[in-house]
């Protein structure tokens, strides 16, 4: 372990923020130009050791290129010397001493300010190898003790967005003041913001999932999955793989493949397979919506990823599907997932509880605990009630206001019952009118969220047998 | 001052003025002396019309005529004898009496036929409403209890068994008629926690909450321990409360003076004694059929109402010597005790007892078959004040023991004597309680003519009077029983086979006879029935099972006279289609009718002479052999105008 090389990373933080203030820095002085000349020549040198141990083993099972990290590592090297140039010249100013207090300030200023800039670049680049690194740490080969430090404190910053805004100007030297300016914030705003889950869209699901698993993760860190549309609207998961049937449930597929032979008919084939590398650590595995600009995609800046491939399905059938399933009974409510229908029509049509003020609950003891609080407010079965609720507007729920239309329906109804005073058989019908009027306030918005099915298995949902 | 209308110049009584008259007629308690008032003039009926603030209407047809006379000053209007009062008949009669503004009580107990809009009318007519009575209209629910409430100032409201109404009809009298003080939904089963809750919520005034057979649980509970007020609590056989609910009484942040838990059988006595701690001033306690056993700890609990507690009933309860001794030592204010099918009662119990309390006039000791004459000799000795006494299948109690009672007990009003084995000594010893009001002596097949002779030479104000399966007593008895005791409203005479039509013809004297029954008196012809319809007009129910003889000459009879009859038995009697035909057509008042083996009628006379009633009937009861004979449509007429039909299959049992 080199103790030196942690407080290069502080003290480019701290001038970051200290430059910002135009302040003189009490670090910047204590900067001392051999502790740096020594850590970062070390600091590169060490990178480069350990990615050129690595690549052998990794280039088949990272697929990453080559040239790309040596450019990436040029760039690093050029950078380290701009660092050095700029130290080097204000030892040559100190010499001097000839120049004014107020314009040895000046300088000594400005040349903060492009020391800082140039180590944020060298930051950033460094942040490009950074899953590079990662994978080097998860293959186990050679990973020392000072790179692992670097991925840690690496990956506490989120380095990856500053990296894609500046993605072009990485290679020009010449970088503008506005531009260091957006630097110095985008490291202040992840001062201020600590840790962000890293969005490392840049992997390839499927790469990752066939690569070598049991990645060892920061703590607090997890993998975005995306699915294909198509694969989440399959509607089957597990297809044999003899004759191409597909079927919901890995289970079924087992007991289908009996039929194709003995040999799948042994205990072991027809058991439930179990993960491989149990002994490892599971990464914590996230899904992210395919769905561009949906805050369910890894693309959108407060991303909020699904927990299991079933919140999936059912949030992109409910977000970007329509909905196909009408309730038969009421005719109007639609959803586009089967279950909703279904736990929607355990309702419909069973007693909406109605308050005389027009607010509807769906269950009595809510209704019951509202009219306990407001005084003379009733509970609201009848006709009078209705048709005196759709005369007196005030305090209707937009809910309310939204089906006039029934309510209009229903004082006529009304009426033509009041008409034929003597007529007791009138009577029976209310029921039926009332029971057309369909205050429904069911939501669904946001139930994504909250829908956390525990299926151990979902991961497995989408293997093929084989 | 307003003068009277004269009648006849030289007439003194139409010199009185108005105010004078009242001040007479105040002074007129007798109902029927006030009939003979309203008969004189005019002039009188005019004031009897000014000072009457209560009417019981008998009869539908004249509620409009009356309404317009009494209207004025009107308080109290009981319609409960008419149930086919229905929602037009009630809003014309409300219209008639324009000026009901007066009326504050207005009893509907079973007028199926009132619906939300009779109540709606009601409620507008009557703005200082303040008592309904709805027990038993067994169709009113949400929407007419929605139409009640809008009777704001109303504080009395009966609902038993009215079974549509829900937690939501509750909350809209609740929110309506936030003024309530007394509420009964008994048997309303569709009620349940949340609806009490709302309720003790709202009516922070009730002192009167009768919840008895609701499907409740402890969580109501809790909120009515919340009502301040309370007074009376009654919640019979609600089985899914328990002792944790009871706890929630036990705060003592109402004033409860009764509670009634009797038949809630998950109550037990822990449950009890927080009840008892928590309120002291506890009067009345009935917890029969709960559990089998006392505990000590509730016995001597009872300590803490020593001053308080006047009624306990202890009905179905193991009770042993000591535990009355305990009560007698504890409870020494008792009035009133229930020990009804108490097993292990003694008589050294029931003196240990009744050393404590002397104060004791109400005593229910039926069926505690231990008990001896000592018993009756220790009650005697130690309760001065007797007025009731239930003494049924004591059977080892004897003549003897009754002479105490009878000597020491002079204001007993009440004694239950059914299957004892007395004789006519022991009514001898009765005679000497001149208040006795009530005799029964059911099964008593000892008693005979001699006995009834001692009652009637000294209980001139006997009102019931049981002789069931008294075989011994003939026309005689009757006819000293006719002489003595004038007031006799009911009488029970079933299976008194020596009796005639010259024993009916003495009865027909009793002007106030209400109830007859004459099952399996197959002496009687319809001549006797004719005797008593000509004399009892007030007759309500009659019971002719098994009188083989009657026949359509006793329906006639019946049809012209017995206006009030409600309540007919006719099963096996030998009338033909015309006299059924006659009978239901002429009564209007008829509701419940028994038509069980009537071999002279076809089916077409039952056809017609169903017809003829007019949908009027509440109750009837048919061979199940009519049920595919009758044409559905008339079956489908009476059960839409509310009536109930019971099918029975027996086989035709002409000896009784």
């Amino acid at each position: 372990m080199h103790p030196k090389q942690m407080p290069t990373f502080e003290a480019c933080s701290s001038m970051s923020s200290e430059s910002r203030n135009l302040n003189q820095n009490q670090r910047a002085t204590e900067f001392d130009a051999r502790e740096t000349e020594q850590s970062l020549p070390k600091f590169s040198s060490h990178l480069d050791n350990s990615f050129h141990q690595s690549n052998q083993a990794q280039r088949v099972a990272m697929n990453w290129d080559p040239r790309a990290v040596l450019n990436s590592l040029d760039i690093l090297g050029q950078k380290i010397h701009q660092i050095q140039d700029i130290v080097r010249s204000t030892l040559s100013d100190e010499r001097q001493l000839s120049i004014q207090p107020n314009e040895f300030a000046a300088q000594q200023q400005l040349i903060n300010t492009d020391l800082t800039c140039t180590i944020i670049e060298l930051i950033s680049t460094a942040g490009t190898l950074l899953p590079l690194i990662k994978n080097a740490l998860a293959s186990g080969i050679n990973s020392s003790g000072q790179i692992g430090g670097i991925a840690n404190s690496a990956s506490d910053l989120d380095l990856v967005d500053i990296l894609r805004q500046n993605d072009n100007n990485l290679l020009s030297e010449g970088t503008k003041d506005s531009e260091y300016e957006e630097l110095i914030k985008g490291l202040s705003d992840w001062d201020d913001e600590g840790m962000k889950p890293i969005s490392t869209e840049d992997n390839d699901v499927k790469d990752n999932e066939d690569g070598v698993s049991g990645e060892n993760l920061p703590l607090g860190s997890y993998e975005v999955l995306q699915l294909e549309k198509e694969e989440i609207l399959a509607p089957h998961t597990h297809f044999c793989a003899i004759c191409g049937k597909g079927f919901k449930r890995d289970a079924n597929l087992r007991m289908h493949m009996r039929g194709h032979g003995d040999e799948y008919k042994s205990p072991s084939a027809l058991a439930k397979p179990t993960k491989e590398g149990s002994s490892e650590p599971v990464p914590i595995k996230r899904y992210s919506c395919p769905f561009i600009g949906c805050k369910r995609n890894k693309e959108h800046k407060n991303f909020q990823p699904l927990k299991t491939i079933l919140c999936v399905k059912n949030h992109y059938k409910r977000s970007h599907c329509d909905k196909s399933y009408t309730c038969r009974r009421c005719n109007s409510k639609k959803f586009s997932v089967m279950a909703d229908l279904k736990t929607h029509e355990k309702h419909c049509g069973s007693n909406k509880w109605l308050c005389s003020c027009g607010t509807t609950f769906s269950r009595k003891d809510k209704l019951f605990g509202h009219i306990a609080l407001f005084q003379g407010h009733t509970p609201a079965l009848s006709m009078d009630e209705v048709k005196s609720q759709g005369m007196s507007v005030q305090g209707q729920s937009d809910e309310v206001m939204a089906k006039e239309e029934d309510i209009d329906y229903l004082i006529s109804g009304n009426v033509i019952e009041d008409t034929n005073f003597s007529g007791l058989n009138g009577t029976d019908n209310d029921l039926g009118y009332f029971s057309s009027m369909n205050f429904d306030s069911f939501t669904f918005g946001g139930i994504d969220g909250l829908q956390q099915p525990s299926f151990d298995t979902s991961e497995s949902l989408f293997s093929f047998h084989k | 001052m307003e003068r009277a209308p004269q009648q006849s110049s030289d007439s003194i009584l139409a010199t009185f003025s108005v105010d004078l008259l009242i001040q007479i007629l105040d002074r007129v308690a007798d109902s029927r002396d006030r009939k003979s008032w309203r008969q004189v003039c005019r002039g009188f009926l005019h004031a009897e019309a000014l000072r009457r603030l209560s009417l019981r209407v008998l009869r539908l047809e004249a509620l409009q005529g009356l309404l317009r006379r009494y209207a004025a000053c009107l308080e109290r209007l009981d319609l409960s004898a008419c149930p086919s009062l229905d929602d037009h008949a009630l809003a014309a009669a409300l219209a008639s009496g324009a000026g009901l503004w007066r009326l504050r009580s207005i009893n509907l107990s079973r007028a199926s036929g009132v619906g939300w809009r009779g109540l709606a009318a009601l409620a507008k007519a009557c703005p200082h409403l303040e008592a309904v009575d709805l027990s038993h209209c067994v169709g009113v629910g949400d929407r007419e209890a929605a139409s009640l409430a809008a009777a704001a100032g109303l504080r009395d409201l009966w609902l038993d068994k009215c079974l549509g109404l829900t937690d939501v009809g509750l909350a809209k009298v609740a929110v309506g008629c936030p003024a309530l003080e007394m509420l009964g939904i008994k048997w309303c089963l569709e009620i349940s926690d949340i609806g009490i809750e709302l309720l003790a919520k709202k009516c922070q005034n009730l002192r009167v909450l009768d919840i008895s057979y609701l499907k409740i649980t402890n969580r109501s509970l809790q909120f009515v321990s919340s009502l301040r007020k309370l007074e009376d609590l009654s919640m019979v056989g609600c089985s899914h409360i328990n002792d944790e609910g009871l706890q929630f009484l036990n705060n003592g942040s109402n004033s409860l003076q009764t509670v009634d838990v009797s038949r809630c059988e998950n109550v037990t006595s822990s449950g009890l004694i927080s009840v008892i701690e928590g309120h002291k001033y506890l009067q009345d306690l009935n917890i029969g059929d709960c559990f089998p056993e006392l505990a000590p700890l509730f016995l001597s609990k009872l300590n803490y109402l020593r001053d308080s507690l006047t009624v306990l009933k202890l009905d179905g309860f193991q009770v042993f010597a000591p535990s009355l001794k305990i009560i007698g030592l504890n409870c020494r204010n008792l009035v009133e005790i229930g020990l009804s099918k108490c097993k292990w009662v003694t008589d050294e119990g029931v003196s240990e007892l009744v050393a404590g309390c002397v104060n004791l006039t109400t005593i229910d000791l039926t069926c505690c078959h231990l008990l001896t004459n000592k018993a009756l000799v220790a009650i005697g000795d130690k309760c001065k004040n007797l007025t009731c006494l239930q003494l049924e299948s004591c059977k080892l109690i004897t003549d003897n023991g009754l002479d105490c009672i009878g000597t020491c007990c002079s204001n007993l009003e009440e004694i239950d004597l059914t299957d004892c084995t007395m004789t006519n000594a022991a009514m001898k010893y009765l005679s000497r309680c001149s208040e006795l009001t009530v005799l029964k002596l059911g099964l008593c097949d000892k008693v005979s003519d001699e006995g009834l002779v001692h009652i009637a030479s000294n209980c001139k104000k006997l009102r019931v009077l049981d002789l069931y399966r008294c075989f011994e007593v003939t026309d005689d008895g009757l006819a000293a029983i006719a002489t003595g005791c004038k007031r006799i409203k009911n009488l029970n005479l079933c299976y008194c086979t020596r009796i005639t039509d010259l024993g009916l013809k003495h009865l027909s004297c009793l002007e106030d006879l209400h109830d007859l029954e004459l099952r399996g008196v197959h002496c009687v012809t319809s001549l006797g029935i004719t005797a008593i319809a000509n004399g009892c007009q007030h007759l309500t129910e009659l019971d002719l099972k098994h009188c083989h003889l009657v026949d359509d000459a006793g329906l006639f009879a019946l049809g012209q006279y017995t206006k009030n009859l409600r309540q007919a038995n006719l099963s096996y009697c030998q009338v033909s289609s015309m006299g059924l035909c006659n009978l239901l057509g002429s009564l209007k008042c008829l509701q419940d009718v028994k038509l069980v083996h009537l071999t002279q009628v076809p089916v077409e006379g039952f056809e017609s002479a169903l017809r003829a009633s007019g949908g009027r009937l509440k109750k009837l009861k048919l061979l199940t052999g009519l049920r595919h004979l009758l044409s559905p449509g008339l079956i489908q007429m009476l059960q839409a105008r509310g009536c109930r039909i019971r099918w029975v299959d027996k086989p035709l049992n002409l000896v009784p």
